[in-house]
């Protein structure tokens, strides 16, 4: 099988997208070392894009296997038509034992912010550079980012909901600001719609 | 029948009250308290970051508390240099883009910090300590009892009590907001060359408070625990000025904005975005009065924003009068 058709097949398992073929492909070559090596790089890569924490040492692969091998005797025993089915049943354990991997992984990745969250303020602040609004080196202030439809990764190509949008939210921090408080929050998040403007 | 219930609501709020309330420590409404007083009683000038996602801005304040009177300037260093002078809590001018068309809006109640309140939607407790813009700081959590509203870590100054840092998270604990001091100076009151606002700045004729939620005619079948109307007004910026209503709902701390604009197409997609601290969403709703569209932006979490929209009714107006 080539190199090209097993990176696909990794990043299809990765999104949750591959079919039992291609599951049955990643999993006898996950053996290999370099495939684990892609593995790992490609979960980076998706950690990155969903800005999510990475928990970097998560084998889901080495209990996959090992939940194959259990699984693999007893259907071994059986005979004739019923043989087929175990193997189907053991496909599907797979299946389950993968989804259920990345699900995990990916709520390790919120507990991990809740647990960073808990402790006291200093934990607290490495947040946002999980989630991205810190400031970056090539950051320009004409990206206008805050108002766009893409605004957080939510996509949102209403007509007339772009042109909508900041006057809602600038109503709002006015009549906020209006209403006065303890703190300068209020003008402030009005003072930051303004420049998002 | 209604009587009935609404002398069930009453007793189960006095009881409920002080069991909800054993949650927050003493220590921690002390400090709130501290707060509250901190900023009728206390001058002082400093400045101070801002953070979003996505934006970034620095202010400067000065605030001065003198016979009596409490008058405090906003002016943001960075951008488009937007200000604003508050006197006793009223916005008396403001730059003509931060508060275009509000002085419409303009009434005179004015929000004060009730920890007792507070206590009631959010547990208040000492977390730690802290250093903030050269200060020695005490760290109050404000945690939600529910999943209605953020919480807030509150930094606060261990000599005066004032805000040093408040930061907002989701319930996920990710950072939603920062307002951060970076200098303070208590110990020098501004002068009145500090509290006179630059030219820009356009004075505000507040407007007689006339606007009720029964004459807008609308009211909400549901609200998230803790959150009243503190504000309406039968205007709505945007394409169709003057044709909406909107309202303003606070428990507190957090607040959000209903708008109601009577639309033609009934076909609308309903919308749901997130910016940082503030969700916004847009849904439809077809009434007796026609299709109207509900947009609810504010600081609370999407899904309940979300639930806000779908609870508003047209008011039946024999009813209320």
């Amino acid at each position: 099988m080539s190199r090209e058709a097993l990176q696909e097949s990794l990043s299809a398992v990765l999104d949750n997208e591959a079919d039992e073929l291609e599951l049955r492909r990643v999993l006898s070559a996950l053996d290999d070392q370099d495939t684990r090596a892609t593995w790992s790089r490609y979960q980076v890569a998706r950690a990155a894009m969903h800005k999510e924490l990475l928990m970097p040492n998560l084998d889901i692969a080495s209990a996959v296997s090992a939940a194959l091998a259990e699984e693999a005797a007893p259907a071994k025993v059986k005979q004739g038509p019923w043989r087929s089915i175990g193997r189907l049943a053991v496909a599907a354990s797979v299946t389950v034992a993968v989804l259920a991997g990345v699900r995990l992984y990916n709520q390790d990745d919120i507990t991990g912010v809740e647990l960073a969250a808990q402790q006291p303020a200093q934990q607290t602040l490495s947040a946002p550079q999980a989630q991205g609004p810190a400031v970056l080196a090539g950051y320009s202030e004409s990206s206008e980012q805050p108002t766009g439809p893409m605004a957080n990764g939510v996509l949102q190509n209403q007509a007339g909901w772009d042109q909508r949008l900041p006057n809602y939210l600038r109503q709002h921090a006015q009549d906020s600001a209006l209403k006065g408080s303890e703190t300068a929050l209020p003008y402030a998040r009005a003072a930051s719609m303004e420049d998002a403007k | 029948m209604r009587a009935i219930s609404l002398l069930s609501l009453f007793i189960g709020s006095c009881l409920a009250v002080p069991a909800l309330a054993a949650n927050s420590s003493p220590q921690a409404n002390e400090w709130l308290h501290r707060l509250a007083q901190a900023e009728r009683q206390q001058s002082y000038q400093g400045s101070f970051i801002y953070e979003r996602n996505g934006s970034f801005s620095s202010h400067e304040i000065w605030h001065r508390v003198a016979d009596g009177h409490v008058s405090e300037r906003l002016s943001q260093l960075d951008g488009d240099g937007q200000e604003i002078l508050r006197v006793n809590g009223k916005v008396t001018c403001a730059t003509s883009d931060l508060l275009d068309g509000a002085g419409a809006r303009a009434d005179t109640a004015h929000r004060t910090l009730d920890p007792l309140k507070l206590m009631s939607w959010y547990d208040l407790k000492v977390a730690g300590k802290s250093r903030v813009a050269g200060r020695e700081a005490v760290i109050i959590s404000v945690i939600p009892r529910d999943q209605h509203r953020y919480g807030f870590d509150l930094d606060l100054d261990t000599r005066t009590a004032l805000p040093l840092r408040s930061l907002m998270v989701n319930e996920k604990g990710q950072l939603l907001e920062r307002y951060q001091m970076i200098a303070l100076d208590t110990d020098r009151p501004p002068g009145d060359s500090d509290l006179r606002p630059r030219p820009g700045c356009k004075p505000l004729t507040p407007a007689v408070a006339k606007n009720t939620a029964a004459r807008i005619g609308w009211r909400s079948d549901w609200l998230p625990p803790g959150f009243e109307l503190i504000g309406s007004s039968a205007q709505v910026q945007g394409d169709d000025k003057g044709a909406g209503s909107s309202l303003l709902y606070d428990d507190g701390l957090s607040r959000f904005s209903v708008f109601l604009e009577p639309i033609k197409d009934a076909n609308e997609s309903d919308i749901r975005t997130q910016l940082g601290p503030t969700a916004a969403v847009s849904r439809h709703l077809v009434t007796a009065k026609g299709a109207i569209r509900v947009t609810v932006v504010g600081e609370i979490p999407l899904g309940t924003a979300e639930r806000v929209a779908l609870s508003m009714r047209a008011q039946d107006i024999q009813a209320s009068q």
